[in-house]
């Protein structure tokens, strides 16, 4: 009946994190915390349910959150930091298949197997709550906005694997890459120009299918035509109309 | 940034108050912070890191060669004085290995776009060495096609002639820079560095066959027994040779740092007066000859690509003096050199025992470096600001590093109000702006900003700021 929730001890790192939950509120950045309060679910009406959120210890760069075949019993939020979602394959190559910020919940290839089908790996130190799942899942049955918060994840999954194995130019690859970012940091209210792009080139090149060179050239060529600003692992979009003629193909509708 | 950049005053009573030590600031943090922990595994886990952003740093390569056939009496370079041409061999052998274990390191799509040549002497290597040296380069490392590329060299003289430059041009360099001093003999004779008025010539009329970009000539004022009548005509005939840049060094007389100076008696040295003097004639001379004062010691032809970056915002302060090619990776090769790759600095062994004995056994010979923290990022780029264009637009600088600039840098503006008060500089809620006579102190600026200088007492050796 208690919730093991932990009032978190660390100053929070940068802008964007979110730990301003408490016993009766939820953090406002959590996956769900819009979709329960929409539907009248606080803090304590949800420990009721016995939907316990465990805040756990930050992970570093490189640390892995689940592995591949790991038994599935909890979602994960992240409140803040960025990760990687791949898969090894033979001679160690690595594909990566998605990169998930603040606001976004990752695991959920593991709910049909109950084993988690790839790796987690945080890119930065990284801030995650555990959904533990059969909580969540009765959850998801008492209010339907949790439900179809769950169903809009899992398809948004979908579709941005299916559409990145398309035959599309680099040029849209990298557009539609740098405006997907721009448009879920934005969904979280903040700035909806510039991101921080705290993975590795090798990362984006695997995540587009491209080659890290040519990840390096679109963006360069992008940078030239003034459609873009880069310093360091800082973009700013300068001209996001043009990108999203360029990535057209692999917006989402 | 650069809008209106004011030509320099020359106030010969502000200048003497000012005549403090200071840094020369080629980097900040100065070199004496470097720390000896910054070993091989750093570098290489930088490095690895640099070639991962969006789009990786593009290299400017620094080689050096420490060789002398005789001592400058004025030197403070980092040289070793031979006239054994087996040690160029075995140096190069060395400098070899250490090419093929950096290169690697960065992604081949990390093209040198930029190239210097400093020491010692260069041209100790004969240019068949050097043909070698470029080749090894060339072959590990994935050099640049375009035009825009900058290979320069330092040149002495007395060691090199038309055709040896004309060689050099086939090479790919097309930038020199010729060191020259002063052509009064008996400065010449006390400083241990006699060359003729057609040494020079022959040397530039090699690069101007090549079509070299730019040609420098290094003077140093300060030096013994200069006087204002001998400098004027040294810089008399320097005119006659149109060099694209002038470089007018000030002699620092540290003989306890540095053993060649001991040769050089310190009463026959120009008294302050007369050091200042020295300066403001090369001043007022150059920027009559149509010289556009670049900053601290430097001056250019408005068509230089110098006073041009000076112009478009992309000039950088950094060990050679001013560059362009701000944004690039600097790889240090050789004895001694500095690299500066993402938010580091790092030093190889300074003694060819050390640089020999770590190449030797298969490893990078990094000895010390510095890992820049946010607030010494910070600070950089605002002294390369002051450096560079003796101005800064504290919103501009503020938005750019995330910053409230007054806020930040409370304590250091406060520090800066004797400078207001004494016509060096001018600050209100939206810039600090060198004055012109503040212009030729802009060290004196930018060390209101220097963090590691208050907290210090023993202060490191650095030469006097004019």
């Amino acid at each position: 009946m208690n919730a093991r929730y932990q009032v978190e001890r660390l100053p929070e790192p940068g802008c964007s994190m979110a730990g301003d939950g408490d016993e009766s509120h939820l953090c406002s950045t959590c996956a769900f915390s819009h979709a329960c309060l929409a539907t009248g679910f606080d803090r304590a009406r949800l420990s009721a349910l016995e939907c316990v959120v465990e805040h756990l210890e930050p992970f570093h760069a490189g640390d892995f959150i689940f592995r591949r075949g790991d038994p599935f019993h909890a979602l994960f939020a992240l409140r803040s930091g960025a990760v990687k979602i791949c898969r090894t394959e033979g001679d160690n190559h690595q594909q990566v298949l998605g990169f998930y910020g603040t606001g976004d919940v990752i695991g959920v290839g593991g709910i049909y197997s109950q084993r988690f089908p790839c790796d987690a790996i945080a890119l930065d130190v990284t801030y995650l709550c555990r959904l533990p799942f059969p909580a969540i899942s009765t959850l998801a049955s008492q209010i339907p906005a949790v439900q179809q918060h769950l169903l809009r994840v899992l398809s948004e999954r979908l579709g941005s694997v299916q559409r990145l194995n398309g035959n599309y130019s680099a040029d849209a690859r990298v557009a539609a890459f740098l405006l997907d970012l721009v448009a879920r940091v934005a969904a979280r209210g903040f700035s909806p120009t510039r991101i921080h792009l705290s993975m590795p080139r090798t990362d984006i090149a695997s995540y587009l299918r491209l080659a890290a060179e040519t990840v390096s050239r679109v963006m360069s060529r992008f940078r030239a035509r003034k459609l873009i600003a880069v310093r360091g692992r800082d973009v700013e979009l300068l001209n996001p109309d043009r990108l999203r003629d360029i990535g057209q193909a692999l917006l989402p509708l | 940034m650069s809008a209106h950049i004011r030509p320099p005053q020359f106030d010969p009573a502000l200048v003497a108050r000012y005549d403090v030590a200071g840094p020369r600031y080629t980097s900040y943090p100065t070199a004496p912070r470097f720390r000896s922990d910054f070993n091989e595994t750093a570098l290489r886990a930088v490095i690895r890191e640099s070639n991962e952003e969006p789009i990786p740093r593009s290299l400017s390569l620094y080689v050096h060669i420490p060789f002398c056939t005789s001592p400058c009496f004025f030197c403070g370079c980092n040289r070793i004085i031979t006239r054994d041409p087996a040690q160029a061999g075995r140096y190069l052998e060395r400098l070899y290995r250490e090419i093929e274990l950096t290169a690697p390191q960065f992604s081949r799509d990390r093209l040198v776009r930029q190239l210097h040549f400093g020491g010692g002497t260069p041209n100790f290597l004969g240019i068949e060495l050097m043909r070698e040296l470029l080749g090894s380069l060339a072959h590990n490392f994935s050099f640049s096609s375009e035009p825009e590329r900058e290979y320069g060299i330092e040149i002495d003289p007395r060691h090199a002639d038309a055709d040896y430059v004309r060689e050099l041009g086939r090479l790919g360099f097309n930038r020199i820079s010729i060191g020259v001093q002063d052509l009064d003999p008996k400065v010449q004779h006390a400083v241990n560095r006699v060359q003729t008025f057609e040494q020079i010539q022959d040397v530039i009329v090699g690069a101007r066959a090549a079509q070299f970009r730019s040609v420098s000539i290094d003077l140093i004022y300060g030096l013994p027994f200069q006087s204002v009548a001998g400098f004027g005509r040294t810089l008399d005939r320097i005119e006659q040779l149109e060099p694209d840049r002038v470089v007018v060094y000030g002699y620092a007389h540290l003989p306890e740092m540095f053993k060649a100076q001991r040769q050089i008696r310190a009463e026959d040295l120009p008294d302050p007066a007369i050091r200042l003097a020295l300066f403001g004639c090369a001043l007022e001379r150059l920027t009559a000859a149509g010289y556009v004062y670049i900053g601290m010691d430097h001056f250019a032809r408005v068509q230089d690509e110098l006073a041009v970056a000076q112009r478009d915002g992309s000039l950088q302060r950094n060990f050679q003096g001013y560059s362009t090619h701000g944004e690039c990776d600097i790889v240090g090769l050789g004895v001694s050199a500095i690299g500066r790759i993402s938010n580091t600095y790092s030093q190889n062994a300074r003694d060819l025992v050390g640089y020999y004995a770590a190449l030797d056994n298969g490893r990078l010979p990094v000895v010390r470096g510095l890992h820049l923290d946010q607030d010494d990022l910070i600070r950089r780029a605002l002294i390369n600001e002051l450096m560079c264009y003796g101005a800064v637009d504290k919103r501009a600088f503020g938005d750019h590093n995330g910053i409230v600039f007054d806020d930040y840098f409370r304590r250091e503006l406060q520090r800066l109000q004797e400078l207001v008060a004494d016509g060096l500089v001018e600050e209100d809620d939206n810039r600090i702006k060198a004055t012109p006579r503040g212009r030729l102190l802009v060290r004196i600026i930018a060390m209101c900003f220097d963090a590691y200088l208050g907290e210090d007492a023993q202060v490191p050796r650095y030469s006097r700021v004019i």
